[in-house]
């Protein structure tokens, strides 16, 4: 790590031109070979496809990458409105789907539709770095389906996030704060000013947790990410208990948009369409409140104004580059980053060549691009990433001609450990922190890889592989099941070739020479008489190793 | 080729149990006269003891009503601590009617006012700013961080103290065919230590690896998982992936039958009962009664319940939790008894924090610090509060600040050595588990 950091030096500041998103003369940066093009869409897509590989390699990343923020935004679409309480005869009745309330607690009240949507949408549309980027967004700014159950409300909130995916940070900061998913998810809707009788307080929740998750973290960060130390060697804290208080108050007064044709009135029912709604009469407005940095708010402002200057306040303290940009990071390319190259995204953060702060595009860009990210082998022993469920599952399909509703796809990330769009908390399925026990190694991922989900891995990659794949859903319109084809690799009969033939494809060549050779034996011993056999077993081997579960 | 972290530790240890299964199993018969087991069951999101533990004398209970207004529990619904010889002074949460059966038959103890410390703390001493104090109070991540190191400083930790407590008493465990320690909540760093960590079962499912047959085919092809297993090209996190997989093949081949079992004489005891919760007490009951073939002497388990985060709608959301907890501690402690581990098995909760005595206006509370344990078995020392309760008073005399967040009167430290001593721990080795107990005293309390 310390060899290449130093080749490193010559990138100055990291503001360089290659950090604009949309600069028209953005430099060709050539993908020297296939490996690191394939490297390059196993960070930027949800697995390598023979089609996208060839297409990256000719084009060039920097235009790769211009095509991918141009592209379309997915969004979840067909989701409407559904009151807070679902009416009573909301069942799931999977034996009888005779009319619409049969299947409504599963469409409407549950997770179901939108995780199989994310992995439709993973799988099949074009916008994959779009998609990828939106996918880590939303196990930073984290809403739950433990309390957001219903569908269109969860779907909302992944729109927004796809639609702000390569915008600005402070409008996507604007924008979650003031989703009422999010307000319900982390109980600023209809956070109330003080009530003397009761002797009541605002509610603390979002205060502390946009301030701790979303934007700068608990400790003073240096531009590279790591902490700040005081004379004692201690971290500095970013905040007090008194700025929780200050900004628990910034965030009252407000609620639920109005539903459509209702009169709006404080404390409007749950709608999850739309943004939240202020009330300056149950806005706290009496005191100063101190917020970030020795900035204090003033007394008798609308709930509006203390709005803007607070996420002002929270958009230029200097660890929200280094904070979300190392997030970013690992959630695209590597556990463990060198401190110079989160330095070098945070710098394009806090300017994107153009002057404009927390350009995310940019940083995307920057991420992308870093030579410590590109190159046909990984930046030594410790870079790579474990490749999350929801990534693993998606790359195992596209990388081998698969196709799935969603369904079968949905259960086995869960059992896996990764719920999509359902963590239990609001701190994700596994924090930015997570350490290999007994190590310092970061690895996320690693949270939750264990006995029980390492295990889940394997039997997937046995559904998916060595048996036909899951069969179509009745009581899902449209369901076609899930299945891989292995029909490419039939002809090739000679089984040194098949290895080398699946190295490439799902590996990228990477595999170890002495993996090829245990590969070979139990090539060997394969008895059956189906075409696609060895495959079959070549592609479980490799899939189930921990060489290609670890991205590399 | 190989480079191998502790984790090896895991590998070989589970290397070691494949060879038991084939010939050694005979030498660990007769281990399980010494047996004992911690169950920690950690309440994620920090669960209000205000609302746990309530006072229900006259006074007390109208103090407490004025100051929780919007969230107070009604009077009558509380359910009295029994205390020979005098008045109850403290109820129970209506949703834990099991706790205070435990309580009545001498099987339940509470702590009070437990938390995270580096030292003793009056309120004086918390108000100086050249006081040690924990890192980032009232941060769910960093105080859950903290309960689990027993060490007031998340950056600086990482290994817990049930890990630490396991590492150090690995001799009496050298018969154990499967990891002394495990989980039905996930990696935890409570069941982490720097020789060892938790293994993760499932508590619904088949454990184990499916797709293979009695065929040379497919023997050829296990023959090559387990091979591939062992390459990591020198990459750190390919290493650990495939200790995490080659741990997992070894154990769950062991374990698979008896937690798959539907004849264990468990399964009445948690008859009716469909929570998570009650799941991962069931299935932890279900290695515990298989200790005599499992062959470790001191087992540490960990198991979950999850939002007790309850900023809004309090009263209602921890009614439901709570309830949760009542029937899954009661149904397991039953089963202890059936199976003649009640004295040989102590649970105890751990909470990232208590919350606000004073109410918020969305009727819930926000985070705080020192709260109240229960500790449940038949070696405890039931019927009994242990430590002092806190004055309930916003500005008072226990409060940090003003919205009531109580400054601990018992250090999570001392709370654990207590539980360490029983297992087995010695004087050397709690210092060695807890290394900041000496700034405690007593180092342990006396109720187990």
């Amino acid at each position: 790590m310390l060899a290449i950091s130093a080749l490193f030096s010559a990138c100055g500041g990291g503001g360089g031109s290659d950090g604009s998103a949309s600069a028209p003369t953005a430099p060709i940066v050539p993908l020297a070979t296939a490996n690191d093009a394939a490297r390059l869409l196993d960070q930027a897509t949800f697995g390598v496809t023979a089609s996208d590989l060839a297409h990256a390699q000719s084009i060039g990343i920097s235009a790769y990458l211009n095509e991918q923020f141009a592209a379309p935004a997915t969004q979840y679409t067909g989701y409407t409105y559904t009151p807070h309480t679902a009416p009573a005869d909301c069942v799931t009745d999977t034996a009888t789907p005779t009319d619409a309330s049969s299947l409504c607690a599963r469409d409407q009240y549950s997770p179901f539709q939108v995780q199989r949507d994310f992995f439709t949408h993973a799988l099949n549309n074009p916008d994959q770095l779009r998609q990828r980027v939106a996918y880590a967004l939303s196990q930073i700014f984290v809403v739950s389906s433990v309390e957001i159950y219903e569908a269109y409300g969860l779907a909302a909130y992944q729109n927004l996030l796809l639609s702000d995916a390569f915008g600005n940070f402070r409008a996507l900061l604007q924008d979650v704060t003031l989703s009422p998913v999010m307000g319900h998810y982390l109980d600023m809707v209809d956070n109330d000013k003080p009530n003397p009788v009761n002797g009541t307080t605002p509610n603390e929740n979002y205060a502390r947790e946009v301030l701790q998750l979303f934007s700068i973290g608990l400790y003073q960060l240096n531009a590279d990410g790591t902490q700040q130390l005081d004379s004692t060697g201690a971290p500095i804290p970013t905040y007090a208990q008194a700025t929780i208080e200050g900004f628990s108050s910034v965030f009252t007064g407000w609620t639920y948009p109005a539903l459509p044709g209702a009169n709006s009135t404080w404390a409007n029912p749950v709608n999850f369409n739309g943004t939240m709604v202020a009330f300056a009469d149950h806005h706290d407005d009496t005191d100063p409140k101190p917020l970030l940095n020795g900035y204090t708010v003033p007394p008798n402002q609308t709930p509006e104004q203390d709005l803007t200057n607070a996420l002002d306040n929270i958009f230029n303290h200097p660890n929200v580059g280094p904070f979300i940009g190392k997030q970013l990071i690992q959630h695209l390319v590597t556990s463990n980053p060198s401190p110079a190259y989160v330095a070098r995204v945070a710098a394009v953060f806090a300017n994107d060549g153009t002057g404009v702060r927390g350009n995310l595009a940019a940083v995307v860009r920057a991420i992308l691009t870093d030579t410590e990210a590109r190159g046909d082998q990984p930046a030594g022993n410790g870079f790579g990433r474990l490749r999350e469920p929801a990534l693993f599952i998606t790359a195992t399909l596209r990388s081998l001609g698969g196709q799935s509703d969603g369904v079968y796809l949905r259960g086995a990330s869960s059992n896996m450990g990764q719920p999509i769009f359902s963590p239990e908390t609001v701190f994700n399925f596994y924090p930015p922190s997570y350490q290999i026990p007994g190590t310092q190694t970061l690895a996320p991922e690693f949270g939750i890889d264990n006995a029980a989900t390492a295990l889940a891995r394997a039997n997937f990659i046995n559904t998916v592989i060595m048996q036909s794949g899951a069969a179509a859903d009745p009581t899902v319109t449209g369901s076609t099941g899930t299945s891989i084809s292995l029909a490419p690799f039939a002809s090739t009969t000679e089984p040194a070739a098949l290895i080398a033939q699946l190295n490439q494809v799902l590996m990228h060549g990477s595999l170890a020479a002495d993996a090829s050779n245990v590969m070979l034996g139990a090539l060997q011993a394969v008895t059956s008489t189906d075409p696609t056999a060895p495959a079959r077993v070549a592609s479980y081997l490799i899939l189930s190793s921990g060489q290609y579960q670890v991205e590399r | 080729m190989k480079r191998r972290s502790f984790l090896a530790h895991a590998g070989a240890l589970a290397g070691s149990a494949a060879l038991g299964q084939l010939g050694v199993i005979a030498a660990r018969a007769a281990t399980t006269a010494d047996y004992k087991a911690l169950v920690c069951v950690f309440l994620y999101g920090g669960n209000d003891t205000n609302n746990m533990l309530v006072p229900i004398d006259t006074a007390g209970y109208a103090n407490y009503a004025k100051l929780r207004s919007t969230i107070a529990l009604p009077q009558a619904q509380l359910l009295p601590l029994a205390v020979s010889g005098s008045t109850p002074a403290y109820g129970l949460h209506p949703a834990l009617p099991g706790h205070q059966s435990l309580w009545n038959s001498g099987s339940l103890a509470i702590v009070a006012n437990v938390g995270t410390l580096v030292q003793p703390l009056t309120k004086a001493e918390y108000l100086l700013t050249t006081t040690v104090k924990p890192e980032s109070l009232f941060s769910h991540i960093d105080q859950q961080h903290q309960w689990q190191a027993s060490i007031s400083s998340t950056s600086s930790s990482n290994t817990g103290w049930g890990g630490r407590l396991s590492d150090q008493l690995a001799s009496l465990n050298v018969n154990a065919s499967v990891p002394p320690m495990i989980s039905t909540g996930g990696n935890n760093l409570f069941v982490t230590g720097a020789a060892s960590q938790a293994l993760v079962i499932p508590t619904s499912g088949s454990f184990g690896l499916s797709g293979y047959s009695s065929s040379s085919a497919d023997a050829a092809r296990r023959s090559a998982l387990a091979q591939l297993l062992n390459i990591d090209q020198q990459a750190d996190l390919v290493a650990a992936a495939e200790n995490v997989m080659t741990g997992a093949l070894a154990s769950s081949a062991i374990l698979n039958p008896i937690l798959s079992t539907t004849d264990s004489t468990l399964t009445a005891r948690f008859g009716g009962l469909t929570s998570n919760f009650a799941k991962q007490m069931l299935a932890i009951a279900k290695v515990i009664e298989a200790r005599g073939t499992l062959g470790a002497s001191r087992q540490v388990f960990l198991a979950t319940l999850g939002s007790f985060d309850t900023h809004t709608d309090e009263v209602n959301r921890q009614q439901s939790l709570l309830a949760e907890l009542d029937a899954g501690m009661t149904a397991f402690h039953g089963a202890m008894a059936d199976i003649g581990a009640g004295s040989s098995v102590t649970s105890f909760t751990l909470s990232d924090f208590s919350r606000t005595l004073l109410p918020n206006t969305g009727g819930g509370t926000d985070h705080a610090w020192g709260s109240h344990h229960m500790v449940i078995g038949d070696a405890v020392k039931g019927g009994q509060i242990y430590g002092a309760m806190p004055t309930l008073a916003l500005g008072g005399p226990d409060d940090e600040g003003e919205e009531g967040r109580w400054i601990p009167t018992i250090a999570v430290d001392q709370y654990a050595a207590t539980l360490a001593a029983w297992f087995g721990a010695d004087a050397t080795t709690l210092a060695t588990v807890l290394p900041n107990l000496a700034s405690f005293s007593p180092n342990t309390l006396a109720f187990v």
